[in-house]
């Protein structure tokens, strides 16, 4: 398997040495393609995230052990911080391509929504002192809320008229509700863009576990030196 | 389209790719120095006892 990866991917780059880094002209993006390296990979980690806070929030309420409800909370954090960096991205993003910081486009919309379930889950922690209690509750919460995440992320801003890819929009020619015409609403990415950005998102992710690994021993360890 | 820095930007795009890719470096940053800090307060914490 991994022969089959390297001699894939290092035959080509051979016979053709500048063919990985030539991406497609992109109407309308240019250089701007290349943020989806940058952007996508913090919008997936707040869903890696957010489904993690999620599985150790069912192991806490089936086990009762507070570490579990640490590593939830670390999950939580990341996944907070991911989403705003998403957003952040995303609106400068929108800045340069869509004309204005944010103009409530359904992925804007739903992301902002996201924001707001999971900040009130931040405050909810903060208001509780009793950890067992504290834990209970975050935990049904985040289960409950990681069930709007699918919506939120996949369904709402597919079937919506939007600009950000994926959405969809009026053909201008037929006026009806169609899918993929706009080059930078319907996006194809080539052989090699697709390499980096698949990269990119790995190599994300492994970040993200070790910084939510680090984060959740911090916490733990903290909750036990606070017991003794 | 717009003058000043943004004119710019808006003609140079690739520097609206490095400046996304610095926000995001700094989001990872913050996150890293206030664990940290958390770790430093255990540190502390440990040597008093």
């Amino acid at each position: 398997m991994c022969f089959v990866i390297v001699t894939g991917i290092s035959f080509p780059i051979v016979l053709h040495p500048t063919s990985w880094r030539e991406f497609p002209i992109i109407p309308g993006l240019e250089e701007k393609a290349k943020i989806i390296f940058f952007h996508v990979p913090t919008a997936w980690l707040s869903v890696v995230a957010f489904l993690m806070a999620m599985v150790y929030g069912i192991k806490y309420l089936r086990n009762k052990n507070l570490d579990d409800d640490a590593r939830s909370s670390a999950a939580l954090q990341l996944g907070m911080m991911f989403s705003i960096l998403a957003t952040i991205t995303g609106s400068i993003w929108a800045k340069f391509n869509w004309g204005t910081f944010w103009n409530w486009d359904p992925r804007e919309t739903s992301i902002f929504i996201l924001l707001l379930i999971y900040g009130s889950l931040f405050a909810l922690r903060s208001a509780i002192d009793n950890e067992d209690k504290r834990a209970r509750l975050s935990a049904v919460y985040s289960i409950i809320a990681f069930l709007t995440v699918p919506f939120f992320i996949f369904i709402m801003p597919r079937i919506m008229l939007g600009l950000h890819p994926g959405s969809l929009e009026i053909d201008p020619t037929t006026n009806k509700v169609v899918q993929g015409t706009n080059p930078v609403v319907d996006f194809k990415m080539n052989g090699s863009m697709r390499l980096v950005f698949f990269v990119s998102l790995f190599a994300f992710t492994i970040l993200y576990y070790w910084m939510w690994s680090v984060r959740s021993k911090a916490i733990i360890i903290k909750e036990n030196l606070s017991k003794k | 389209m717009e003058g000043g820095f943004l004119g710019f930007l808006e003609k140079n795009s690739i520097y609206i790719v490095l400046f996304i890719v610095l926000v995001i470096w700094s989001g990872i940053f913050l996150f890293l120095l206030n664990t940290d800090k958390r770790l430093k307060a255990i540190e502390k914490e440990l040597k008093e006892k």
